[in-house]
């Protein structure tokens, strides 16, 4: 069924051959001064390639470098990865067992006021981050939350809240409710119709609404940086501490990249899962 | 082996209502179809019976106890949808042993039984195959399949036929027809294709606007409608106003003599139906023929079997099918003979 990719270009006008060099040179150009710079002991200006290198002098510092000092405990890597992961987690189990019934309603029932509710769903998108921050900071402190792991879960929920809904509306109004009725009159339970039915039919979306929120959840900064008040550091966090000097030295650029990582295998996951769901379906529709 | 009944069933979606009084005695083993025009009641009443939906008013009974309490997947009923509603990411082995499943029936019985039901419906080769991989009739002897090895004490079908192209439809209807009497399962099925309805079932239900306008055999429906609203949907029919003589029918091109006149008043107006292919058309006047009249053709449309005529008769304009052995042309003289037992009169009303 999918058309077969061929191996070379040369089907390709040099129109063509441009616009897609410049679409990769432009998503993949910016990395590539960061793998240089987190490999590098000195690089300066107007140089094209660093003059001295990390490895050059890994020896004889006293203190370790670069990615030596990334990857080690001084780094606070790993308590960020760990602390990222584990609110992305939260975040984003917690926002699928809202959105997942609330979508459902919002795809299928209609009442009064529906639409100025999906209106306010969006707000939380439209309000500047600092002023949600700031509110939710003077609250929680009052309530002992600020500087915990649940005061940033919450946080985190606010915009991830809005995507979420809408992606799993939209997934719930493409099925139809015939398959869940169906499945009542085959004498199905209303637990063995949601696992057995209506989950893995809503298996793409929620896939991809799970994805998207964790990808969300481990970029935010301001509100993690606001309510973590450097007790709780995320990738983010510890990112923004390490270049807000104003320079990107080795260990910096080594963070970046790290701070990149999660994004990427989150987009190979997802690139497979969808494939294999394509597959799994079989042919057309 | 279920005998079903519906009893003053009434049911409203807020102030619409949808279903209005419906008495419906189905016998145990019978194939019923429901009739009538979308938006007629037809699929709420299948799923009332479902317990999809629960009527407002009035009872459903099966064998004879009240149904009404009963949650829907412990009615024990089938229903196929019309589009199959098959769960798309579930090969057609496990779309078919589904209800089995969920009822935990032990692997070997489940096994034995689907065996035995891709055995009936023909489907073994196919067991492996996903819904998006099947055709229109593949798709749609799964979900009865589906259904059926749950042993259903009712099964239920929503337009059955409607999705198949017209080679597949006699076919799936003589396939139907043959599980209905093997399973001898008390059969309900929707539809708002008259053909349909008469071809499958042992009696049809004509539903308009919520109201069941009659229960009966498909020759009764067809020959003998209680009601010009019936008559009207079942086919091409000619329907005239007329006035009511001395055994006779004043209609406006002709006094046709009419079976049935006793039961009316004399001068009272009724509406006259005869139906298109129930008219004779001739090219010479029998001597002492009942209701001849003369007419000129004005349209003659080619079916393969037959030839649908206009005729002008005076001022009307009468429908006329006839085998096509001899197509006429437009302008030629012809005359109709209009049997007298096979014109219905029906009471003026404000339908």
């Amino acid at each position: 069924m999918a058309r077969k990719a061929t191996n070379t270009f040369t089907h390709l006008s040099p129109f063509q051959r441009f616009y897609l060099i410049a679409v990769a040179g432009l998503i993949v150009g910016p990395f590539i001064p960061l793998i240089i710079q987190s490999l590098a002991f000195r690089w300066a200006w107007p140089n094209l390639l660093p003059t001295v290198w990390w490895m050059e002098q890994r020896e004889r510092s006293p203190i370790p470098l670069a990615w030596d000092y990334v990857l080690s405990p001084y780094s606070r890597v790993y308590e960020a990865t760990f602390n990222t992961m584990v609110i992305g987690l939260a975040v984003t189990v917690i926002c699928l067992a809202i959105c997942l019934p609330a979508a459902r309603v919002l795809a299928r029932e209609s009442f009064r006021g529906k639409s100025s509710f999906e209106f306010f769903l969006s707000l939380p998108l439209i309000v500047p981050e600092a002023a949600i921050g700031i509110a939710l900071l003077m609250i929680f402190i009052n309530l002992g939350l600020a500087g915990s792991y649940f005061g940033i879960i919450i946080a985190h929920l606010i915009p991830t809240i809005p995507y979420m809904v809408r992606m799993l509306t939209a997934v719930y109004q493409g099925l139809g409710r015939e398959f869940e009725e169906q499945a009542m009159i085959l004498g199905a339970t209303r637990w063995q119709i949601l696992r057995m039915v209506t989950l893995p039919m809503l298996m793409p979306g929620v896939v991809a609404g799970a994805l998207f929120t964790f990808l969300v959840s481990s970029n935010i900064f301001l509100l993690t940086f606001f309510l973590g008040q450097g007790k709780i550091i995320t990738l983010p966090t510890l990112l923004f501490s390490k270049i807000s000097g104003g320079t990107l030295d080795a260990s910096a650029a080594g963070i970046t990249l790290i701070v990149s990582l999660p994004g990427i295998i989150l987009l190979i996951i997802s690139e497979r899962f969808i494939k294999e769901e394509a597959f799994g379906k079989g042919f057309g529709n | 082996m279920t005998q079903v009944q519906l009893r003053a069933v009434r049911k409203e979606f807020g102030s619409f209502v949808a279903l209005e009084h419906i008495d419906l005695n189905i016998a145990s083993g019978e194939l019923v179809a429901l009739l009538g025009p979308s938006g007629c009641g037809k699929t709420t009443t299948l799923r009332m019976i479902s317990g999809l939906d629960n009527p407002t008013d009035g009872e459903i009974l099966f064998d004879g106890k009240d149904v009404s309490d009963v949650p829907v997947r412990d009615r024990n009923v089938g229903m196929v949808f019309q589009r199959y509603a098959l769960f798309p990411h579930m090969n057609v082995e496990k779309n078919i042993t589904f209800g089995l499943r969920v009822r935990n029936i032990p692997a070997e019985e489940v096994e034995a039984r689907l065996e035995e039901i891709l055995d009936i419906v023909q489907l073994t080769q196919f067991r492996h195959r996903f819904p998006a991989q099947l055709s229109g009739g593949q798709m749609q002897r799964v979900a009865i399949a589906r259904t059926l090895i749950t042993k259903p004490s009712v099964l239920m079908m929503d337009e059955p036929l409607a999705n198949l192209d017209t080679n597949l439809r006699g076919e799936m209807r003589r396939f139907i027809r043959d599980l209905q009497q093997r399973f001898n399962i008390t059969t309900i099925f929707v539809t708002h294709d008259q053909v349909e309805a008469m071809e499958l079932s042992d009696r049809v239900a004509v539903l308009f606007d919520g109201r069941l306008e009659q229960f009966d055999t498909p020759d009764a429906i067809y020959h003998r409608p209680d009601k010009i609203s019936v008559a009207k949907f079942m086919g091409a029919s000619n329907i005239f106003q007329g006035t009511i003589g001395d055994g006779v029918v004043k209609a406006g091109f002709a006094d046709l003599a009419v079976t049935g006149t006793q039961q009316f008043d004399a001068g009272e107006q009724v509406d006259v139906m005869v139906r298109s292919e129930a008219i004779r058309l001739l090219k010479q006047p029998q001597d002492g023929a009942a209701n001849q009249v003369e007419g000129e053709i004005r349209t003659s449309d080619f079916f393969g079997a037959t030839v649908s005529y206009t005729v002008q008769v005076g001022d009307h304009q009468l429908n006329v099918d006839e085998h096509s052995t001899e197509k006429l042309d437009p302008g030629s003289r012809v005359f109709l003979q209009l049997p007298g037992d096979r014109i219905w009169l029906f009471p003026k009303r404000a339908n």
